[in-house]
């Protein structure tokens, strides 16, 4: 275990991660904000984390290593998002920030409304903002042009910006029109000691093909039910273990009705995370079907657990794996098919224990979170917040890139908000709010 | 920062100022019984604002309500007479002072003093209490610490502080008393401080 080391510039951060999508949610961003915190912690930062409430569970929980998490008492309207009301969360954001005197302010994910907000309010109170961006997002649908617009907004004024793959910085800049420079690319990592090979529970006359996801349209379910029939008809000892739940199930079962492939493609249903690896490990063969993927960490647990994976070309998954663990091919059935013939022929070559231990150099939390670091020591050394030139730079920026009538409101919220900040200095003042003890890292 | 660790003798009283509250400590060795007093900082200007907003409120709506113009000198008697009755009733239910009384035998009382003069009592035997934590609540709008009971038969927490929020120093010093008054073991000599 790494000892809390001093950081390169020698400087400890407080950080605050704010996003609508934390534990007991499971899921990418979840995963990455914890296990990112954690690291950060061992490093001698101070991390806390804002989300919204669920259900019950709100106010103050203390997780591993002292990780504070605050659950504000909001619920969520729509697919996990708190109810945008722009200045609503301004008093409670502005109260936290002062409580735990935060210097950096880290939001995750575009699509969650908290961390837009949180984000506005952090810069009208003078902190350091960085934002990750875990999805890629089209650009044409009516949904997608609205979130692109307030993600114009919110970017505007950020200092740096993390993207997990160069394609996923591409399709960030591109959306928000933030200058390249500003934006970093930090893959995520596995916990491969979670992930740990054994090939004794394979079987040694069949070929397992595991596929886990969420059986949606994004996650390339209707692409599945045209490859596995085939590749049963092409292969005769492939048997596939499919987990996952989601709205394209019903299509699946038809599937397996139709081609009377009961025996040959078992149906395990939604998996919790803890027993993914008991899934991965009676596989040799990971099969990835994805129409679009910013960065695929299914992938690199299935790698981590010594499985050949075959996937979609599609988003940033080219970058994830070096290029003798993964066999490519183009979201078409007919591709996709002669790809898992390529595969079972690699198998024989395929060192499971090998795999894992390469998996362990390449990705780790602990790298994540030092280069993670580097971004925070560059947003600390940026630059100033005076009020005047920020609002020029807003103005700027915002009447000339987002356009004349969308820069003119995102001015007029962002002076409000100003103003707010000052009605709430005269009804609570900063000195008085009172500073919460730190936990010591255990 | 700490608060110095002062033995308080018979009577004597250990008093703490802070922006908003008095902090004031009593100790009787004689009774083994010590009081712990909030008391609330009268601000001038607090009513006045107050005064002033309804004030406000009143004469915009009726300047929208046009109809009553040739009655605004009427109109703005009744404002008057609105405001001051809102800011008398705003002032009843204030409170001046919250006092713990604790004794380390038979148990301990929580008072609530109003400004009308009313006082509100609550007394929890000793045998009941459990543990006494401190916690912190977040609401929608703001984040606090304070000092709750954790009291046998009940499911929920007894806060010993009900309107007001003395800071973290306060609230630490006072668990620390109510600490020691719970593990009270009678066969020992008293430590008082």
């Amino acid at each position: 275990m790494e000892l809390p080391a001093q950081t390169t510039m020698g400087r400890h951060h407080r950080v605050l991660m704010v996003s609508d999508f934390f534990y007991p949610n499971f899921g990418g961003v979840e995963n990455h904000i914890y296990y990112l915190s954690q690291c950060l912690l061992q490093r001698g930062h101070k991390v806390v984390v804002v989300t919204h409430a669920y259900g019950t569970r709100s106010g103050v929980r203390y997780m591993t290593n002292g990780l504070k998490v605050y659950y504000i008492p909001w619920l969520p309207f729509f697919m996990q998002n708190t109810l945008p009301t722009f200045y609503g969360t301004f008093p409670l954001i502005r109260n936290i920030l002062i409580r735990e005197g935060i210097t950096i302010v880290h939001g995750h994910q575009a699509f969650s409304t908290l961390c837009h907000e949180a984000l506005l309010h952090a810069r009208t109170m003078g902190n350091k903002v960085v934002f990750t961006d875990h999805s890629l997002y089209g650009f044409a649908d009516l949904g997608s042009i609205h979130m692109n617009k307030v993600l114009q907004f919110t970017l505007a004024d950020v200092q740096q910006a993390i993207c997990v793959s160069h394609t996923s910085k591409e399709n960030t800049v591109l959306r928000s029109n933030l200058p390249s420079q500003k934006v970093f690319v930090i893959p995520n990592a596995v916990d491969t000691a979670m992930f740990k090979p054994d090939p004794s529970l394979r079987p040694s006359d069949q070929v397992v093909i595991v596929v886990i996801s969420r059986l949606v349209y994004r996650k390339g379910a209707d692409l599945l039910v045209e490859v596995i029939p085939a590749v049963c008809k092409r292969f005769p000892n492939v048997y596939f273990i499919v987990g996952g739940d989601g709205p394209k199930r019903v299509r699946l079962e038809e599937m397996r009705e139709k081609h009377s492939l009961q025996d040959r493609v078992e149906m395990l249903g939604a998996v919790p995370h803890a027993r993914v690896r008991s899934i991965l490990v009676r596989g040799h063969i990971f099969l990835n079907s994805s129409l679009t993927e910013a960065f695929c960490i299914a992938i690199l647990e299935a790698a981590s657990c010594g499985l050949l994976t075959v996937s979609t070309r599609v988003g940033g998954v080219p970058e994830v794996l070096p290029l003798d663990m993964i066999v490519l091919a183009e979201p078409v059935p007919a591709d996709m098919v002669s790809a898992v013939g390529r595969a079972i022929q690699l198998l024989p070559s395929i060192n499971p224990f090998e795999m894992h231990k390469r998996m362990k150099t390449l990705y780790s939390w602990m790298d994540v979170a030092k280069r993670t670091e580097v971004v925070y020591d560059h947003a600390v050394n940026s630059d100033s917040n005076d009020l005047c030139e920020r609002l020029t730079r807003l103005v700027y920026l915002m009447y000339y890139a987002c356009g004349p009538w969308a820069g003119k409101l995102f001015c007029l919220v962002a002076v409000i908000d100003y103003i707010f900040a000052l009605f709430l200095q005269w009804w609570q003042p900063a000195e008085l709010v009172e500073v919460a003890p730190d936990f010591p890292v255990q | 920062m700490e608060t110095e660790e002062k033995p308080v003798l018979n009577g004597e009283k250990h008093v703490v100022d802070y922006p908003r509250y008095t902090y004031e400590c009593e100790g009787h060795i004689q009774a083994l019984a010590s009081v712990h007093r909030i008391i609330v900082k009268q601000r001038k200007g607090r009513f006045f604002k107050i005064f002033w907003l309804t004030l406000m409120l009143c004469s915009f709506l009726l300047i929208f309500n046009s109809i009553f113009v040739s009655q605004v000198i009427n109109g703005l008697e009744c404002i008057f007479l609105l405001s001051t009755l809102i800011v008398r009733m705003f002032q009843k239910n204030e409170v001046t002072e919250e006092a713990v009384i604790l004794m380390p035998m038979l148990g301990v009382q929580l008072e609530t003093s109003y400004h009308s003069g009313k006082v509100m009592r609550r007394f929890l035997p000793m045998q009941k209490i459990l543990a006494a934590v401190i916690n912190e609540a977040v609401t929608p709008t703001t984040c606090y610490f304070y000092l709750a009971l954790l009291v046998r038969e009940k499911s929920e927490l007894t806060l010993v502080f009900q309107e007001v929020r003395p800071p973290l120093d306060v609230l630490i010093s006072i668990w620390k008393a109510l600490n020691d008054a719970t593990n009270f073991q009678p066969n020992y000599p008293a430590s008082i401080g």
